[in-house]
């Protein structure tokens, strides 16, 4: 047994990333659920919702069917629920509803297959934890989308497995780089506790501290918009942008010196959209980037295979990967 | 009149329903559907059950008060399954869990009602026959699925899978027939349950709603009113909450206001920032208060029952719809008139009409309201800054500045004439000396013409 499942057991809940289709994240949640040990431990898992027009087309014909372990807890939407392909006992029927129905929570009474579709929001999701803690639960695994198809962000779970592969770069160096970005993104420090109290409830818009710890709003809508008034930011110690944080804006803010060793906060990983040039730029510059909610990263698994069927060096991917991201990495298809 | 018609009065009345501890999300939806009371006998019936919830929190352990608004959290709107089970549908799996789960649940909640001899206060129907329908193993746990012990042949199938999952698929087929014909004869024997389930589940919404008013009036210092038969409205202690927490937050404090009008018009004046507007404000806030069963921001009240309220003050969405002010007051002005001419027990409140525009026709417009609304024979309240003829009206006047500090009180006077105390105040707020001397002696100069005129 590779040594994250024991890791996995020292957090209350796990999300499982893939960054790109096929980079095994269906392999890594069927890997994990049939490792974790369900008899001593209560344990649930759900996937992360798609909103809006998109559920016929992704979630009716893409998702996964998932074989479940006899015992285990699973969400899913009422729709899907009928359709599993096992015995299973009710425990909640959520008020959470989706182009699906209601997120419903069962727990399998047979070993069997089910499709998953769970909360389609971050705050849906979040309760539902919250429900499944009240429910005994001690583990909640999240199936976790990293789109922007999805407002549900994986970053709400304590830890978290990212899953890449040769689908994401054909090239061992272009993989290694992207992935190893991500990583970085995802290993952003929390912003302290003062802007995190500061900032933790603004759900949209662009908001700025001065140094007396007073709030602004910035009077641009979105940090997309192209005018920002930098003039106005007399004293700006700390920036909050609660949707997107792309190029332009960061590119603004440097322009406007007002970057120098300013904080900009984001709610999660996921908010980030700069590149990784843009990034070195603005913390050379001496400015930070920080979070207002992160998991902690357990391990990175890699499909060496991609779906056109070219297959990349797995050792030497996992061994490089690793290398530069400081943490283990597994190919899953050679560890099982 | 439903109260989600009215929660946007810019009384402030949504304030006082987003201060209400409710558990649930139903409970909250069905007092926003909530009908106006506008009968004696619902309003005080409506106390009497308050009063009852009242003592109870004053009296029960605070573990018992915490266990059954936890309950409560779990109450569920499955209006819609119990339709189905009312026209004789096949409830499914998830339809069946909710039933249970609100059976289970008006028991627990049922339990302690007895305890505290609350049990006929708001009966809750008892479902302890649905709960053995879909609990046949006796395990009085909220989860549901087609038990084992429903069929025999139920159990060796799921046996079977567990013993041979590659032949889960087609074990899975046959049991699902039989789990069909389980759910059809479930349903069956619920259906006779179907209005004992509704009424269940509005009582048990209810019982959230008393619950959360109760803890509101201890938390807000609210009291309960008398219905007063006499037409008129008497306060001691009248407060408007939410200013009272702002003023209070601002260390600083609520004067509370007593105060009393009937069928007759009534007429405040006084200084600008004397509060007339928040009395205006707590006036409409405590009506509807009074209406729709809650507790009474005052520290006694015996308020008379309305059929329509209206609440005129500056409007800032029709002028958002393009009316301007003047137009959108007008208007809203006129449909009290309009409403007077058919309607009986009708309270109006008016915020300074006509302040837009000149004097001399503000004046008029003001002066001819209250004559035009004098014999309706309802309760019109308005503020002014005009010197009006009271004719029949009551004339309230804020006592104002006494040794720099504003005194809210009203008290009676006898003549419409309004305070000069403008420029006193102005100058309090440190506001351009220059700019008051000036008006100072453009006031003092047309009072001695006006003198020298007469």
């Amino acid at each position: 047994m590779l040594p994250f499942i024991d890791d996995i057991l020292k957090y209350d809940s796990l999300s499982i990333v893939g960054l790109e289709k096929n980079t095994g994240k269906t392999e890594c949640l069927k890997y994990v659920l049939n490792r974790l040990p369900v008899d001593s431990r209560r344990i649930a898992v759900t996937s992360i919702g798609i909103d809006g027009e998109t559920v016929d087309q992704v979630t009716r014909t893409q998702k996964p069917e998932i074989t479940l372990p006899q015992g285990m807890y699973f969400a899913t939407s009422e729709a899907h629920y009928k359709l599993r392909r096992l015995v299973s006992e009710l425990v909640d029927v959520s008020d959470e509803n989706t182009s699906l129905g209601r997120v419903v929570t069962a727990r399998a009474l047979t070993t069997g297959k089910v499709l998953l579709s769970g909360p389609p929001s971050a705050a849906g999701l979040k309760r539902w934890m919250g429900q499944m803690r009240r429910l005994g639960v001690d583990l909640t695994v999240v199936d976790g989308a990293l789109s922007r198809m999805s407002s549900a962000s994986p970053a709400v779970s304590r830890s978290m497995i990212l899953a890449t592969g040769a689908a994401f770069s054909p090239n061992v160096d272009t993989l290694v780089s992207k992935t190893a970005f991500v990583v970085q993104l995802i290993n952003l420090p929390l912003a302290g506790e003062n802007l995190r109290a500061a900032f933790d409830t603004l759900d949209r818009g662009t908001w700025w501290l001065d140094d007396e710890g007073a709030l602004h709003r910035l009077s641009t809508t979105t940090s997309l918009a192209p005018s920002i008034k930098l003039d106005e930011m007399k004293g700006c110690r700390a920036i909050f942008v609660a949707g997107a944080l792309v190029d332009s804006f960061v590119e603004k803010l440097q322009a406007g010196k007002v970057a120098r060793d300013i904080e900009i906060v984001v709610r999660d990983f996921t908010k980030i959209f700069i590149t990784p040039q843009r990034l070195r730029l603005l913390l050379k510059a001496g400015a930070r980037l920080t979070v207002l909610q992160k998991s902690k990263l357990l391990a990175v698994t890699v499909n060496p295979t991609s779906p056109g069927g070219f297959t990349l060096d797995s050792a030497a991917v996992c061994h490089r990967l690793a290398e530069t991201i400081g943490l283990p990495v597994y190919d899953l298809l050679k560890a099982s | 009149m439903q109260l989600k018609n009215v929660i946007d009065s810019p009384c402030a009345l949504r304030a006082m329903l987003d201060s209400l501890d409710l558990q649930s999300t139903m409970a909250r939806r069905r007092l926003l559907e909530m009908e106006m009371l506008t009968d004696a006998h619902d309003i005080g019936r409506s106390y009497d059950t308050l009063r009852h919830f009242a003592r109870f929190l004053a009296t029960a352990h605070h573990t018992r008060v915490t266990t059954l608004q936890f309950k409560l959290q779990a109450l569920k709107d499955i209006g819609t399954t119990l339709n189905n089970l009312d026209r004789h549908a096949v409830l499914d799996d998830i339809e069946l869990f909710e039933v249970k789960h609100l059976a289970l649940l008006a028991g627990d909640v049922n339990e302690i009602l007895r305890e505290h001899g609350l049990e006929q206060v708001v009966p809750v129907p008892s479902l302890d026959e649905v709960v053995t329908i879909l609990d046949p193993d006796g395990l009085k746990i909220a989860s549901f699925y087609i038990y084992d012990s429903y069929c025999g042949r139920l159990k060796e199938l799921r046996a079977e899978m567990r013993r041979q999952p590659e032949r889960n698929d087609e074990l899975l087929l046959e049991a699902s027939e039989i789990e069909r014909t389980v759910r059809a004869d479930l349903s069956k024997r619920l259906q006779s349950f179907a209005a004992a389930l509704a009424q269940a589940l509005t009582a048990l919404a209810h019982i959230d709603i008393y619950l959360a008013k109760a803890t509101q009036m201890t938390q807000l210092g609210l009291c309960f009113p008398t219905i007063s038969r006499d037409g008129t409205s008497r306060f001691e202690g009248m407060f408007h909450p939410r200013v009272k927490a702002a003023l209070e937050a601002g260390g600083r404090s609520f004067q509370p206001i007593d105060i009393t009008y009937g069928l007759k018009p009534t007429l405040i004046t006084g200084a600008n920032m004397g509060g007339k507007t928040v009395v205006l404000k707590t006036l409409t806030l405590c009506q509807y208060l009074f209406q729709f069963g809650f507790g009474i921001p005052a520290a006694s009240a015996a308020m008379d029952i309305k059929s329509h309220i209206f609440f005129c003050i500056g409007d800032e969405q029709s002028v958002e719809k393009g009316l301007s002010s003047f137009a959108a007051e007008m208007k809203n002005i006129d449909a009290v008139i309009k409403a007077s001419r058919h309607e009986r027990k009708l309270l109006a409140l008016i915020d300074e009409p006509a302040r837009t525009t000149n004097p001399t026709e503000g004046t008029a417009l003001v002066a001819a309201l209250l004559k035009v609304l004098a014999h309706a024979s309802m309760s019109l309240i308005l503020t002014t800054h005009y010197d009006i003829e009271p004719g029949e009206a009551r004339c309230l006047r804020v006592k104002g500045f006494e040794n720099g500090t504003m005194n809210y009180s009203l008290v009676e006077v006898h003549d419409g004439e309004v305070p000069h105390e403008a420029l006193n105040i102005a100058q309090s707020l440190d506001i351009d000396p220059q700019w008051i001397a000036l008006a100072r002696d453009i006031v003092n100069s047309t009072t001695t013409k006006r003198n020298i005129h007469h």
